[in-house]
């Protein structure tokens, strides 16, 4: 179905896409609300394509308009990539894509956000944020400066590449990437763990000033533990972490209370220091 | 007792906090992560090295919690600011620094909401420049949204910075050897939640034996924490490709493969 007045001035370029994307990039979340959620970041986003493509017949504009601004919500990891098939679609089917474009959007936009919040909001963040906070309780920037790195070199780069691959590769770009990132997602998450592992002897820091004294003989108690097991202490509690964070009633805010009592106890009672 | 701090860091840390919250929403470089606040502000008090230990001890308690509870949020990037600027001015060490940012954190609960709820207006002014066809008034009320996003965040660093230090000079003055001391033990002790925390969201009971490699290569051998990614690196591409190999070797035999495959033979010609 061809749009008899197409012509080719039309013709969707590079620089729409770049267009679209920038936009997208700075502006998706940036009127975020209750109502309608990403419903005007999109619209926004895509406004420079609709405007080429019906400028000329303000009633299909603003209809189509209307049909880019309802509910909409997804990871803006991922968003560029549903902007890329929306916008082939509209410069394939003209107007008639008000009635595809919709399902479009809220059949891709769920899948799309559970994939990017767990490879680029978990995974990603553990990955990197560990780092950083290993060489930052050391006083030490460099875990912050690999971060924003690994954002600039390989984050933005992907963001930016994906509205392109998903304009030019149509709705099969969708499935052979999902399946992709899932697979890296579960690779990932070995390296994730394993990251997380070693945080527990770099970051937790707890020792029992404990010394027993008696004639010549002197026990210091953090010795003895460091033989059962290094970084016995700061196990122990994570495991009580842990467990209490698998409690009913119990959240993360409450955890860091009980930890910060816990701590002032503990120190009162010459436990930990 | 403590210095005072000038006008041009408050001004500047409320412009970090507007600029930061946006940010965050737009390309997500980590200006808002705790520990890019930390090391940003203490970059502006004139102590780096303070602000990034606080703020790594406070993005080792926020790592993986919004993924996590569904209750509400603490916001540690204004723990970070708020106790690495006081910590630098009361020059008390990193474990005041974590002793007034940790519970500021906790109590600045979701400021989101607020500009979250502000949006809503402006949604309905895009709506009206929709039927009115007016492209630049849906520009203008789409970017209008930044403006509450930046104050949800702007406005309590410039009160707190503002009036706080009145409140930090008393917690100075009274504060009792436990309290101090037991505000240390908890700087090395905190940490545990957030790790606890991405050992609960990610599915650690199907990589126990990652946990262990991770741990005795830094615990035994004190492999330093970018040796142990490097590891884990390599597990993690050896994995991947693995799993491809059986991936393709599915889509072979399986008798509905595609014909689009490529590479794929197509058998009945």
């Amino acid at each position: 179905m061809n749009e008899p007045n197409k012509t080719a001035q039309q013709k969707i370029t590079k620089k729409d896409l770049w267009a679209v994307n920038w936009r997208w990039a700075l502006a998706s979340q940036i009127q975020w609300n209750y109502e309608r959620m990403e419903s005007s970041g999109y619209l926004y986003s895509i406004l420079p394509v609709l405007k080429k493509l019906y400028g000329h017949d303000k009633d299909k504009f603003r209809e189509m308009m209307k049909a880019e601004n309802q509910y909409y919500n997804t990871a803006a990891s991922m968003g560029h990539i549903v902007l890329g098939l929306d916008i082939a679609v509209q410069e394939q089917e003209g107007i008639g894509a008000k009635d595809i474009v919709p399902g479009l959007k809220t059949g891709l936009m769920g899948p799309l956000a559970g994939v990017g919040d767990s490879m680029w909001g978990v995974i990603w963040g553990t990955i990197w944020g560990s780092l950083a906070c290993a060489f930052a309780v050391k006083g030490s920037p460099v875990g912050v400066l690999m971060w924003l790195m690994a954002n600039l070199c390989i984050y933005v780069p992907f963001r930016f590449w994906s509205i392109f691959a998903a304009y030019n590769q149509g709705v099969k770009l969708v499935t052979t990437m999902k399946d992709k990132l899932n697979a890296m997602t579960k690779s990932a998450t070995m390296l994730g763990v394993m990251v997380v592992g070693a945080m527990i002897p770099t970051v937790v820091n707890a020792k029992v000033p404990f010394v027993y004294k008696n004639g010549g003989m002197k026990i210091v108690l953090q010795d003895m533990l460091d033989q059962i097991m290094p970084h016995l202490i700061p196990v122990c509690l994570v495991a009580l972490a842990y467990w209490l964070l698998g409690r009913k009633h119990m959240n993360s805010n409450r955890v860091i209370w009980i930890m910060l009592g816990l701590s002032i106890v503990l120190y009162s009672l010459k436990i930990l220091g | 007792m403590s210095q005072g701090i000038a006008i041009w860091q408050i001004a500047l840390l409320t412009l970090y906090a507007f600029f930061s919250i946006n940010e965050s929403l737009m390309l997500n470089l980590g200006f808002i992560r705790p520990v890019f606040a930390g090391a940003i502000t203490g970059a502006i008090m004139g102590d780096l090295k303070l602000g990034l230990m606080v703020g790594g001890t406070m993005e080792l308690m926020q790592l993986g919690i919004s993924a996590f509870g569904g209750a509400s949020i603490p916001d540690f990037f204004l723990g970070a600011v708020v106790g690495t600027t006081f910590g630098i001015l009361a020059g008390k060490g990193v474990q005041f620094a974590i002793g007034v940012g940790v519970p500021v954190g906790l109590l600045m609960l979701q400021l989101d909401i607020l500009a979250r709820f502000a949006n809503t207006a402006l949604l309905h002014r895009v709506d009206k420049a929709v039927e009115a066809v007016a492209p630049r008034k849906i520009e203008m009320w789409t970017l209008m949204g930044s403006v509450f996003w930046g104050l949800s965040r702007a406005l309590p660093v410039l009160i707190i910075l503002s009036f706080g230090q009145p409140v930090v000079n008393t917690l100075l003055q009274i504060m009792p050897d436990w309290l101090m001391g037991g505000l240390k033990v908890a700087g090395g002790v905190l940490p545990v939640v957030g790790i606890s925390i991405l050992l609960r969201y990610l599915p650690t009971k199907d990589f126990v034996p990652e946990l262990l490699v991770g741990f005795v290569l830094a615990a035994y051998l004190n492999v330093p924490i970018l040796g142990v990614t490097l590891v884990g690196l390599a597990a993690a591409v050896y994995d991947f490709k693995k799993h491809g190999k059986d991936r393709e070797a599915a889509a072979v035999t399986a008798p509905a493969a595609t014909a689009s495959d490529e590479g794929g033979f197509q058998g009945d010609e």
